[in-house]
């Protein structure tokens, strides 16, 4: 398969994803633990002592109504917070073993490990469709041609993207339609080569078609990536999702296996929001 | 707040609670038929037909539900118990009408009855009553009275049947045997049913059947 | 059912009847604002027109190439100050153009603080100070200590002019730059200064570039500063540190003296001025409109494309 020999030879050959930037592949490990994560907004705690594993190559769900925390806890996976202003942060945020947060790393390297698309598509609107999915690897100092071609290639092919753009990778980003921008977007998160991917309500800016491709896009990517998905419908999260947890008003109130807090959930609570009591 | 599915639940329950109703009459109808010698074949007939209809309506019902509301949690699980329990309802009446059968081909066999029959029967009019009320209700406590009934009628029918073997009077055995094994099927059927209101009560899985399916092997 | 079907009927009527009378209104505030704008647009045009009808007969090649000839004679051209103009433009935007640039990116990306609040509250200041005040400036800081008029104090003073300007259009430009794609470069691990330069600022271009062209066009029209800097000569640009002509200065000068011949060469001289700052807007705008990677220009392809 030609995606997979691409990524080997990147994995050899680019210097951003040497060998021990990769970490080996523990199928039953968790890939990332986040640990009594708490996040506060000038003293109102957004997100209250949160801790949640996620196994690897797995899909996890985060659910709950408006405003329970769910994107808040989400863009503390990959240290987004630094960005805003009056912003507290604590807690661990471990990938592989190496906390994201302690201060003797540099997050900038680390960050790379994790691949985010957000929700309302966002493509670079002054850069054509190759410099979008190239955006992070050459702006990181990678320069071969070749080698920027494969990745092209390969991160739209995983992204489902390839065969709709291929004969016209210079065509600006943003004459796409919603649904292409949305897979671009995906394509460039995944060009970087992460190990983990976040994606917040990454369909609900999409008709029902383009979400549909947006979904078959994850439930292929999780053989090779670990996703952490928030979405408030919950139809999405039982199609993708192996993992999923219930979040509102801050605290982390059910996680277990999608199938388990859909039909049997533990919590009264999460029975009711689950059913549309309300949320 | 009315959800959207909250109309469509209680049409659901009411439908259910006529096939209960009407399983009741049937069932004991079908019984006394056999025990007093009476022909009710063609009540019990129309009843097991409109059980049959409502099962098919439940069907319609809990599918129409399942495409537009796509329910979770509590929802899912009555809507997917409905499906076995109205079967087992539907099953009932079926096998009510088969006992009247009997009764109408064999003629009048109300001099064959003997005290274990009459025990297995008012065991059977008394599981019945309680599925019924126990998927009403909601009522898991009902399910081992239920699962004590039918391990009694589980046991007549493996005592009777080598008896009625040997027996000499052809028409009462031939009757009883027939009875019998339509009232061991009828336990089962209520067990099974035990086991969907558990499931929509606790969510645990079908936790009788690998015990029935032991006791009709072995013996016990 | 019938009372809730009244009380809607009696809520409809209470809706303003006279619709009439309301297109009417409706028209006659068009009109108003219609006529304000020619209004206004009126001493605008009749300014442009007056500078060709009067300026056009002055042109000529000898007119736009030579050296002033004698004060009255009718010889002679504009040549130098059309030099010195371009010249004092191009000297001042390029210490001008990168200050400002750099200021508006640090107000606008690094701008969270009682420095930044500072500093944007100065620029406003400057922004508004008399033109002649920073001449007078230079003059002290450049022209006394060097002891001669200067190029160096004349491009000194005009990017002083130049830069708040430059760098309160930068900073907006950038501000208005969704805050998503910062995001999304962050979260491609990408340093600061670079989602800053290689991805906002790329958004940010057509605005930017107005807000540059806004202070070309202030600067070359500016009389006081020059006249305390540069001086003004009747030769071509001979070396940085000597005086040097502009148009302004030669317009001013052309129409100070009594004779016809110098006023008619003073109107060419301001057709020309006047030329010269439409030409580089056009140029310009022209050029980012339908450059391919330029923001603005995706803007239009798009419409393009939908239209389609």
């Amino acid at each position: 398969m030609t995606a997979m020999t691409t990524k080997s030879t990147i994995m050899e050959s680019s210097p951003i994803t040497t060998p021990e930037y990769r970490s080996p592949i523990d199928a039953s490990k968790y890939k990332m633990i986040a640990e009594n994560v708490t996040v506060s907004y000038g003293g109102i705690d957004a997100v209250k002592n949160v801790t949640m594993k996620f196994k690897e190559k797995s899909v996890t769900a985060l659910i709950g109504p408006s405003g329970c925390g769910k994107t808040t806890f989400l863009r503390c996976l990959n240290r987004m917070h630094d960005m805003t202003k009056n912003a507290k942060v604590t807690g661990k945020v471990m990938i592989d073993d190496i906390d994201l947060y302690s201060k003797e790393i540099d997050p900038i390297y680390h960050r790379r490990k994790v691949g985010m698309v957000f929700q309302k598509p966002n493509p670079f609107p002054t850069m054509s469709i190759y410099d979008n999915v190239t955006a992070g690897l050459r702006l990181n100092g990678v320069r071969d041609k070749k080698i920027l071609d494969e990745i092209v290639e390969d991160s739209l092919k995983m992204a489902y993207l390839w065969d709709e753009v291929k004969n016209d990778l210079k065509k600006s980003a943003i004459e796409l339609s919603g649904g292409q921008q949305q897979r671009l977007c995906i394509a460039r998160a995944l060009a970087i080569q992460p190990e983990v991917l976040l994606m917040d309500e990454p369909a609900s800016a999409l008709d029902p078609i383009a979400t549909q491709k947006i979904e078959e896009t994850i439930i292929e990517l999780k053989n090779d990536y670990t996703i952490i998905i928030v979405t408030h419908n919950m139809q999405q999260a039982i199609r993708v999702s192996d993992y999923t947890g219930f979040m509102y008003l801050g605290d982390l109130i059910e996680f277990s296996e999608t199938k388990k807090l859909f039909t049997d959930p533990k919590d009264e609570l999460t029975a009711k929001y689950v059913q549309g009591h309300f949320g | 707040m009315t959800r959207l599915i909250d109309p469509s639940l209680h049409k659901l329950s009411f439908i259910m609670s006529e096939m209960g109703d009407m399983v009741i009459e049937s069932i004991s109808l079908a019984i006394d038929s056999y025990l007093t010698g009476t022909n009710t074949k063609d009540q019990v007939l129309k009843l097991s037909d409109a059980i049959r209809a409502k099962y098919f309506d439940v069907e319609d019902l809990t599918f129409d539900m399942l495409l537009k509301y796509q329910p979770v949690a509590d929802d899912f699980r009555l809507i997917r118990s409905s499906t076995e329990i109205s079967y087992a309802f539907s099953r009932f009446g079926r096998y009510a009408y088969d006992i009247t059968l009997v009764r109408d081909l064999f003629g009048d066999v109300s001099e064959c009855t003997n005290a274990s029959l009459v025990e297995s029967t008012k065991k059977v009019k008394h599981m019945i009553k309680a599925a019924v009320l126990s998927f009403a209700e909601l009522d898991v406590r009902k399910a081992v009275e239920i699962r004590e009934d039918e391990k009694f009628i589980d046991k007549i029918y493996r005592e009777r049947l080598p008896k009625l073997i040997e027996s000499t009077n052809t028409r009462c055995a031939l009757a009883e045997a027939l009875l019998l094994r339509y009232l061991e099927r009828i336990g089962d059927h209520a067990v099974f049913m035990s086991d969907a209101i558990n499931y929509v009560v606790t969510g645990k899985h079908r936790p009788s059947e690998e015990r029935i399916a032991s006791h009709t092997k072995t013996e016990n | 059912m019938n009372s809730i079907q009244d009380r809607r009927q009696e809520y409809r009527s209470l809706f303003k009847q006279n619709v009439a009378k309301r297109l009417l209104v409706d028209k006659a505030v068009r009109i108003i604002v219609f006529s304000c704008v020619i209004i206004a647009i009126i001493p605008l045009g009749s300014i442009l027109v007056e500078v060709f009808k009067n300026g056009l007969t002055a042109i000529s090649i000898e007119f736009l190439t030579e050296t002033p000839g004698s004060a009255g004679s009718g010889e002679g051209g504009i040549g130098p100050a059309i030099q010195g103009t371009l010249i004092i433009i191009g000297l001042s935007s390029m210490i001008g153009v990168p200050i400002g640039v750099m200021s508006g990116i640090f107000l606008s990306e690094y701008g969270d603080n009682i420095l930044a609040r500072f500093v944007r509250f100065f620029n406003d200041v400057f922004m508004e100070f008399p033109s002649i005040i920073l001449g007078i400036f230079a003059f002290l800081i450049i022209v006394l200590v060097l002891g001669h008029f200067s190029v160096w104090a004349g491009a000194f003073a005009l990017s002083l002019i130049m830069f708040p300007i430059v760098a309160r259009t930068t900073e907006e430009s950038l501000k208005m730059v969704p805050m998503t794609y910062r995001e999304a470069g962050t979260a491609l691990g990408l340093k600061k200064w670079v989602i800053t330069f290689r991805i906002v600022i790329s958004a940010a271009k057509s605005g930017m570039v107005t807000g540059i062209l806004l202070s070309v066009s202030r600067i070359g029209g500016e009389t006081a500063p020059l006249i305390m800097t540069i001086l003004g000569s009747s030769q071509f640009f001979s070396s940085m540190d000597t005086p040097m002509d502009a148009l302004p200065l030669r317009i001013w000068r052309l129409s100070l003296l009594p004779y016809d011949s110098a006023q008619l060469q003073g109107w060419g001289a301001a057709l020309v001025l006047i030329m010269i700052i439409l030409g580089i807007n056009l140029g310009i705008r022209y050029y980012f409109m339908n450059k391919k990677n330029g923001f603005f220009g995706q803007l239009i392809k798009q419409r393009r494309n939908a239209i389609k």
